[in-house]
């Protein structure tokens, strides 16, 4: 047999797993403060409250389930093993600490400065800093020069700079006179995540669409126009230039995802799995809520000839489409595409041929998945109606809704984490020949 | 060496042993899916050759199929030397998949 194999590179599920069990009870936890936001979010894009429930989610729940889901996934996209397994558990440690001290310190004194934020924020850096080494040592030993490869290596470059940009602001808040607020969002939202997602999805996405001879010239040039976009952005937002470049910039980093976009639909056309399951069912769901972000994020660029009421709701709408919409859809979706063989390898791996071993899709329960994409639904489109007509109790509602999916998604995480089946041998027939 | 399409019938007995290996991402038998491209039996030698694709490079439980195929024949065949190697060429494309594979994966969920 040969060697090489994603499944020989895979890293210890020590190492993973806690990346999706902190995320899950991340999740739950920002449902609660979401509904003691409900308030803030008819009035405002910026306040303690919104900035706890925001970074609780960016780090706590996305950044901490894609951390770890990535570090399953270098093996498989670059084809090699991981750099280092024990600076990926130190820094799922730093980012597991600091998190909460960020989120306390932003819900107790919002952007002052105070032991919490400077403990919190050198936590999270390093966490990061950690992170980036070894995914970008990983890459080097890559022999794969794919696209894919390229837009995960940028995203981690994004993230550094996002992540620097950040705590400059809390150290140095002067500095916001040069945009470096919409500058660390921007990089944060375009250069890391969404970034990320696309170098990871299209390899994962048509594999698990079971799709093949797709168009990599879609993602190539979604590659040079979103990253050149959010250079232009980032320049004109720093040195200040008229709001038409702003715009200009914005609609080259859309074009850029309508690029991905394409590819991803071809995907979707060409499929030879007609019926999706739950987590895919939630992956095209996130992919068709992005469509919200776009509209809103275009509208947010032109904030500028809007009114300021309208500027905030389609700013608000942005930040809440792409992170309690696209990416939260995402994550809920592929956590059934990745922890159930994450889980499956490490008890069965051995097992297989000998013992009668259940399939990954049998480890989660079935009806509580399909629950948790339905309160979904009503979390997230009540939550943009309460922001939209600026309704406290609707948005109270649809925290609740939001609480409900949280609960029976750590419900699901937590029987595929303590997965244990007795297995009865294979009895085999007898031979003919 | 024995294209699938071209067995004996001791290597379409064999062929069935593998048909009960399911691919834990899609639950289809990885015959059907088409993986499967060689099976040589070579009585007098007792050796067993299977060579075998898989559906992306990167399939992250690709090592544990190929585990799978060797556990099993060599379970069936106990006496005989089994080897499977794993080949890219050619590439696996959806067109390898079986009728009944195509059948089974749209009634999977």
């Amino acid at each position: 047999m040969q060697a090489g194999l994603s499944t020989k590179n895979a890293p210890s599920p020590k190492v993973v797993l806690p990346h999706y069990a902190y995320g899950a009870f991340s999740f739950l936890v920002a449902a609660v403060l979401f509904i003691f936001s409900a308030n803030d979010l008819t009035i405002t894009t910026l306040s303690p409250k919104i900035l706890s429930l925001v970074h609780i989610m960016v780090l706590g729940w996305i950044t901490m389930v894609i951390m770890g889901a990535l570090y399953q996934l270098i093996p498989v996209v670059m084809e090699v093993k991981l750099y280092n397994e024990k600076l990926a558990l130190a820094s799922f440690i730093l980012l597991a600490l600091g998190t909460p001290l960020m989120v306390l310190s932003f819900w107790q004194s919002f952007i002052a400065i105070n032991g919490l934020i400077m403990i919190g924020g050198t936590l999270v850096i390093l966490s990061v800093i950690l992170f980036g080494i070894n995914a970008l040592m990983s890459a080097k030993r890559s022999t794969v020069r794919s696209i894919q490869n390229r837009f995960i290596v940028t995203s981690i470059i994004w993230f550094f700079v996002a992540v620097y940009f950040g705590f400059s602001i809390i150290v140095h808040p002067q500095i916001q006179q040069y945009n470096t607020l919409q500058i660390h969002v921007s990089m944060a939202v375009v250069g890391w995540f969404m970034q990320l997602v696309v170098g990871v999805s299209s390899i994962l996405m048509p594999m698990f669409f079971i799709a093949h001879q797709l168009n990599e010239r879609h993602l190539h040039r979604a590659y040079w126009l979103i990253n050149g976009g959010l250079i232009l952005l980032n320049i004109s937002l720093f040195f200040n230039f008229a709001s038409y470049v702003n715009l200009l910039a914005t609609l080259v980093i859309l074009m850029g995802f309508s690029f991905f976009f394409r590819y991803n639909f071809e995907a979707y056309r060409k499929r030879l799995r007609k019926s999706l399951d739950v987590g895919m069912k939630h992956s095209v769901l996130a992919f068709s809520l992005l469509f919200i972000s776009l509209i809103s994020g275009l509208a947010s660029a032109a904030s500028g000839y809007l009114g300021m009421m309208w500027a905030t709701k389609a700013q608000l709408v942005f930040g809440y489409s792409l992170i309690y919409g696209f990416f939260s859809a995402l994550i809920l979706g592929q956590m059934y595409k990745t922890l159930p063989f994450i889980v499956w390898l490490k008890l069965y791996q051995d097992k297989v041929g000998k013992f009668k071993t259940p399939l990954p899709a049998d480890m989660h329960h079935a009806k509580v998945a399909d629950a948790h994409y339905w309160t979904f639904l009503v979390g997230f489109f009540g939550g943009l109606v309460g922001i939209l007509f600026s309704s406290y109790y609707v948005l109270v509602i649809a925290g609740i809704a939001l609480f409900t999916t949280a609960l029976l998604y750590a419900f699901n995480n937590f029987k595929i984490l303590t997965h244990r089946q007795k297995l009865e041998p294979i009895i085999f027939p007898k031979r003919k020949l | 060496m024995s294209k699938i399409n071209q067995l004996t019938e001791a290597e379409q007995e064999i062929l069935e042993f593998i048909k009960t290996i399911p691919d834990p991402e899609v639950g289809v038998n990885i015959v059907d899916l088409g993986l499967i491209y060689e099976v040589d039996y070579e009585t007098t030698k007792k050796q067993i050759y299977i060579a075998m694709t898989l559906s992306a490079r990167g399939c992250p439980v690709g090592d544990t199929i190929l585990q799978h195929v060797h556990t099993v024949v060599s379970n069936m065949y106990p006496e005989h030397e089994v080897q499977v190697d794993l080949v890219w060429e050619p590439l696996w494309t959806p067109a390898l998949i079986t009728e009944e594979g195509k059948a089974t994966l749209n009634h999977s969920f």
